[in-house]
């Protein structure tokens, strides 16, 4: 059976010279479709950049990527950047939303990159999805931490991708609405059968993982099912 | 295995979407950039329309400044009966006579006028404005037998004497009787040397001024009838009269082309100050480029959020081109309206000083043309930063970068830069009216611009290798000097260009003004004395020997003539270069000698024998024999004094003008003209520099003795082409202020890039005891060594590009204007160091504490 995800003795350096740092070391894991990960670990320990290498954002030294049955490392950087828009959905704790474009905007912008006619459509259905169908129009200013992060979530979700990432998706929210947030994306990752990876430093949520990766200096510390976890 | 992601290309409307919901944030931030564009956009459409306003007024108006439909002039004869007949078989005809001569005051001063003799029908387009208000009639009428006359009122003070007065012209006296405020045709006439005096046709006769051989030209305007006078009626005219009176000596000009020489000036100089206004594009560009470069690391973030998205480094590119391109639109849209006002400002501030008819429109052709400039611009100075935007990491988004890497952008942007530079270099040159001119313009200023990058870059390197200075002020300069996202690229570059043209321009002027009236004293003559009859030759050196002891006089015959042929091909149709073309539009002087003239040696073939009785020869001059492209053996045919001769091409002489001594493009062999009736042309040049007094002495006592003999003071014509050249000069200054204008909002717009780290730094120092006095030196140090050094490129670049415009295109010698060329460079240094200070003002006042908690 394809893994949704496979990493396999994947090295990965930051910097130049003197400045280098070696971020990942021999990291090796596997993702089952429709399974939901955590990462966890201390700061520095490798935790977003193993995200982002998953993601196709940043490239290993060494080693071999398979992401939905595509080896990332065989890709260049514009066939990575067409293959995420329509495979993986990316939340970030800072939302990134741009600010110039309304809630609609934001949401369709993936879909009118890869040249879809019904962009604004299914955009808005998505956005009905996360709650937010009143706010249509409305900026990233005039919107609450917590609806910027549901925007966030739509325009993660709008293009259908077969893997979720997540960076603390509730890192910049306070905790109702890290609760709140948290939840619809596990209900929309179960909607979709999608599958999800994410950092967190929150326990209560990489306890909503089917599984938890701990790293710590850019290695594999343990990888546990959500039994045996602890965080 | 999947199936490779199908490739979906977002088409132009998306990118132009997106495009358009970042400009939502509005325009901060690129307000540099718009001004930068708008003000080179509106220098060269401004240029450009107020040229064609120009000419257009000329156009419309060449009835008025003709006087006519057509007019046909030549000099010595007026219009034989039959040629008379031919004319008025075409029209209404009207006469005018023009030429100089001296009036005599009863106080005893004396002064060049030229005189506009005109018949009963003048003006038969537009009116002559007398003061007192009167008709040319009532004016010039003779009233108990002493003829009126009116004058430019710049004689009255020249003479003084005032309204009323009879002063002497030639044999007779004429009355003042009125000031001549404005005449319809004064543009066709020319550059003047003295007032105007105008008087009638039977007042002229009376003079006795209108000896055979005299210099006076006979101008003949002839009038259509109605339905008869379209472009067309005008060619048929100018077909007729040249099958009709072959060989007559006749110049022809018609209502469309009635001040060629002034419409080509205006060309020449309206391409010069396009040049210095694409300079001021090229200045703006750097600070286009500074803001297209802060606009990139200003969006990093949502240019990483559409990577993170899916969208290719390539779409990220287009999107950021796109909105950089909708910006420049708006900049160069602002610039097309400014210069699209400028005909309109200019004909509504300066009508009343203007000698010309301006008549301001919309210009589709230059709107077209400054659009494509500012685009071009836009492009050439954004590809290279935009190129970046291809590359920004995703991981931007992630994590804070520690530093980052201005690497190069991809090759294919670079080679996109290239062509942009090439396209606007292109554009420059194909469209200028000397493209010899604008391809060296054009090459000088991308050389200047890529020294100056290279200083900047020599600068930064040197201030870097520098040991540690001792006082904290120098060290904080030098730093600032070279660390990343320092000044000095931008205000080396910025400044560099403006202030080396404006060392250029200051030098070329010192040194056009220094020609004017440098060497006069020793080699120049003091006096021209123009139309001495034969018979009083040597009455009148006589004279000169008495009013002058000591002083050299040199005499020549002198005849005005024209070219009508060149071996067989007809002087109109004679393909000259540029350089050339002039001698064979209108009259020229020529002479006629046994010996190789004085300043001028023979450079080709031999001179002929002072008895020489064969066919007539003529020496050419060498530099204008090639521009026509003949040589020895070559002939030409010219019409003088009502004879049509064949000459051949003897021998090519190089002449130095510069001299101011007596010389001629063509001087013939003695025997080409013998038995007629020519005058002599004498030079006067006195030992020692005469005193002003002692020379209207001289002037007025010719004028009193042999008052047909017009007196030149070479002082007074010198001082009538430095009027031109000082007025020529406060237009090119005005344009180049453009250039250190745009220079200034460069300098404005780096400033204010750098204000955070500027703000960051006062706020460290302050918390650690710094006093803003220390903070202030630290600036001016930082600025004044910047400025400094670019005064001091601008210096030798300004030096070199005015030596090669003087001594190569201009053909004179170059004399070094230190006051000159430090004056413009150390206003520069000022410049800078006053413009970085009020930029960092404000850096000076910042309250630690409130910076402290936000760091």
């Amino acid at each position: 059976m394809v893994k949704a995800i496979e990493l396999e003795n994947v090295d990965l350096s930051l910097g130049r010279g003197a400045s280098r740092v070696h971020i990942l070391q021999g990291v090796s894991l596997a993702v089952a479709h429709g399974e939901a990960v955590g990462l966890v670990g201390p700061s520095g320990s490798g935790k977003s950049t193993l995200l982002m290498a998953m993601a196709g954002l940043e490239r290993a030294d060494s080693g071999r990527i398979m992401v939905d049955g595509q080896d990332l490392t065989k890709l260049d950087e514009d066939e990575l950047a067409r293959f995420r828009g329509r495979r993986i959905g990316i939340v970030f704790q800072s939302f990134h939303l741009i600010p110039t474009m309304t809630a609609l905007e934001n949401v369709a912008v993936p879909l009118e990159l890869s040249g879809a006619r019904d962009a604004f459509e299914r955009a808005r259905a998505e956005l009905d999805a996360v709650g937010l169908g009143g706010r249509l129009d409305h900026y990233p200013a005039e919107l609450s931490g917590g609806e910027q992060q549901r925007v966030a979530l739509a325009r993660a979700l709008v293009a259908d991708p077969a893997i979720l990432v997540a960076d603390e998706p509730t890192g910049n929210l306070d905790e109702a609405t890290g609760r709140q947030i948290v939840d619809l994306l596990f209900d929309l990752k179960r909607d979709r059968g999608a599958t999800l990876v994410l950092v967190t430093h929150d326990p209560s949520l990489a306890a909503k993982c089917d599984r938890t990766i701990r790293l710590r200096s850019g290695r594999i510390e343990s990888d546990r099912p959500l039994a045996a976890a602890t965080v | 295995m999947l199936a490779p992601v199908p490739v979906v290309r977002p088409g132009f409307p998306v990118i132009l979407k997106l495009a358009l919901r970042n400009l939502r944030g509005g325009l901060a931030g690129f307000r540099i950039f718009l001004a930068c564009i708008a003000l080179g956009v509106a220098a060269i459409v401004g240029v450009g329309s107020l040229a064609l306003a120009l000419q257009d007024g000329l156009g419309t108006q060449g009835r008025l400044i003709l006087g006519g439909d057509v007019s046909m002039s030549r000099i010595h004869r007026p219009a034989e009966p039959n040629e008379l007949a031919f004319m008025q078989s075409q029209g209404r005809v009207t006469g005018v006579a023009t030429m100089r001569a001296m009036a005599l005051a009863p106080n005893g001063r004396a002064g060049l006028v030229e005189i506009k003799a005109v018949d009963a029908a003048y003006p038969t387009v537009g009116a002559v404005v007398f003061d007192p208000p009167g008709t040319p009639a009532e004016m010039l009428a003779a009233r108990e037998g002493i003829h009126g006359a009116a004058v430019d009122p710049a004689l009255f003070a020249r003479l003084g004497v005032p309204l009323g007065t009879r002063i002497k012209l030639g044999d007779i006296e004429v009355e003042l009787r009125a000031g001549l405020r404005s005449e319809p045709d004064k543009l066709a006439g020319g550059v003047t040397f003295g007032p105007r005096l105008m008087l009638s046709q039977d007042a002229l006769a009376a003079t006795g001024l209108l000896k055979p051989g005299t210099i006076v030209r006979w101008t003949y305007r002839i009038i259509l009838p109605e339905g008869a006078a379209s472009e067309a009626d005008l060619l048929r005219f100018e077909q007729a009269a040249q099958a009709a009176l072959p060989d007559s000596g006749f110049g022809i000009r018609s209502r469309t082309n009635a001040a060629p020489a002034f419409v080509r000036n205006l060309e020449r100089f309206t391409q010069f100050l396009v040049i210095v206004g694409l300079t001021a594009l090229v200045v703006g560009g750097v600070g286009v480029a500074n803001a297209v470069s802060a606009y990139v690391d200003r969006r990093r973030k949502t240019l990483a959020v559409y990577k993170s998205l899916g969208a290719t480094g390539g779409r990220v590119f287009a999107v950021a081109l796109t909105e950089v391109g909708l910006i420049g639109l708006i900049g160069t849209a602002i610039g097309l309206a400014l210069g699209s006002a400028l005909p309109w400002l200019v004909g509504w501030l300066a009508a009343p000083l203007l000698p010309l008819p301006i008549e301001p429109h919309i210009r589709p052709g230059q709107l077209a043309l400054g659009a494509l400039y500012g685009l071009m611009a836009v492009l050439a100075f954004s590809l290279w930063p935009l190129g970046r935007a291809h590359d920004v990491p995703v991981s931007a988004l992630f994590r804070d970068e520690v530093a980052r890497t201005h690497r190069l952008p991809r090759p294919v942007y670079i080679v996109a830069t290239v062509l942009a530079v090439l396209g606007l270099a292109a554009t420059a040159v194909l469209f200028s009216y000397d493209r010899r001119i604008a391809i060296s313009a054009v090459a000088g200023t991308a050389a200047v611009f890529l020294l100056l990058r290279l200083v900047a870059w020599a600068v930064a390197a040197v201030a870097r290798r520098l040991p540690r200075a001792g006082r904290t002020e120098l060290r904080l300069a030098v730093a600032n000097i070279h660390r990343p996202g320092a000044l000095t690229p931008s205000l080396i570059l910025s400044l560099g260009l403006g202030v080396t043209l404006l060392v250029t321009i200051a030098l070329i002027d010192a040194n056009i003004r220094n020609q004017l009236s440098r060497s006069l004293p020793d080699r120049a003559p003091t006096f021209f004395f123009v139309d001495i009859p034969a018979a009083d030759i040597a009455a009148f050196e006589s004279f000169l020997g008495e009013v002058a002891p000591g002083a050299r006089v040199e005499r020549t015959p002198l005849m005005r003539g024209r070219i009508l042929r060149v071996n067989e091909t007809r002087a109109e149709d004679v393909q000259a270069a540029e350089r050339a073309a002039w001698v064979l539009e209108g009259d020229r002087g020529i002479t006629l000698s046994a010996t190789v003239p004085e300043g001028s040696r023979l450079v080709q073939g031999e001179w002929w024998p002072a008895d020489y009785k064969g066919p007539p020869l003529v020496s050419f001059d060498a530099e204008i024999a090639a521009g026509l492209g003949i040589g020895i053996g070559d002939t030409v045919t010219v019409n003088v004094l009502g004879r049509s001769l064949t000459a051949r091409i003897a021998n090519l002489r190089r002449v130095e003008w510069q001299s101011l001594g007596i010389n001629f493009v063509m001087v013939f062999s003695p025997n080409t003209f013998a038995g007629a009736p020519f005058t002599s042309l004498a030079s006067l040049t006195m030992p020692h520099a005469g005193s002003t007094e002692s020379e209207a002495k001289i002037l007025a006592e010719s004028a009193r003795r042999f008052p047909s003999i017009t007196a030149v003071r070479v002082k007074d014509a010198l001082d009538a082409v430095n009027d031109v050249v000082g007025k020529l000069a406060v237009a090119i200054r005005g344009a180049s202020g453009i250039t250190i204008l745009a220079g200034v909002l460069v300098l404005a717009g780096a400033l204010g890039a750098g204000h955070r780290a500027r703000i960051y730094d006062a706020v460290i120092l302050k918390a650690l005891g710094a006093t803003r006095g220390r903070l202030v030196l630290a600036y001016v140090l930082e600025y004044g060594l910047l400025g400094l050094v670019t005064a001091g490129f601008a210096l030798v670049a300004g030096f070199v590009t005015a030596r090669v415009v003087v001594t190569q295109l201009m053909k004179m010698d170059f004399v070094w204007f230190a006051p000159a060329a430090f004056a413009a460079a150390g206003g520069a240094v000022a410049v800078t160091v006053l413009l970085g200070l009020i930029g960092t003002w404000r850096v000076l006042g910042q309250k630690p504490a409130r910076h402290l908690r936000s760091m």
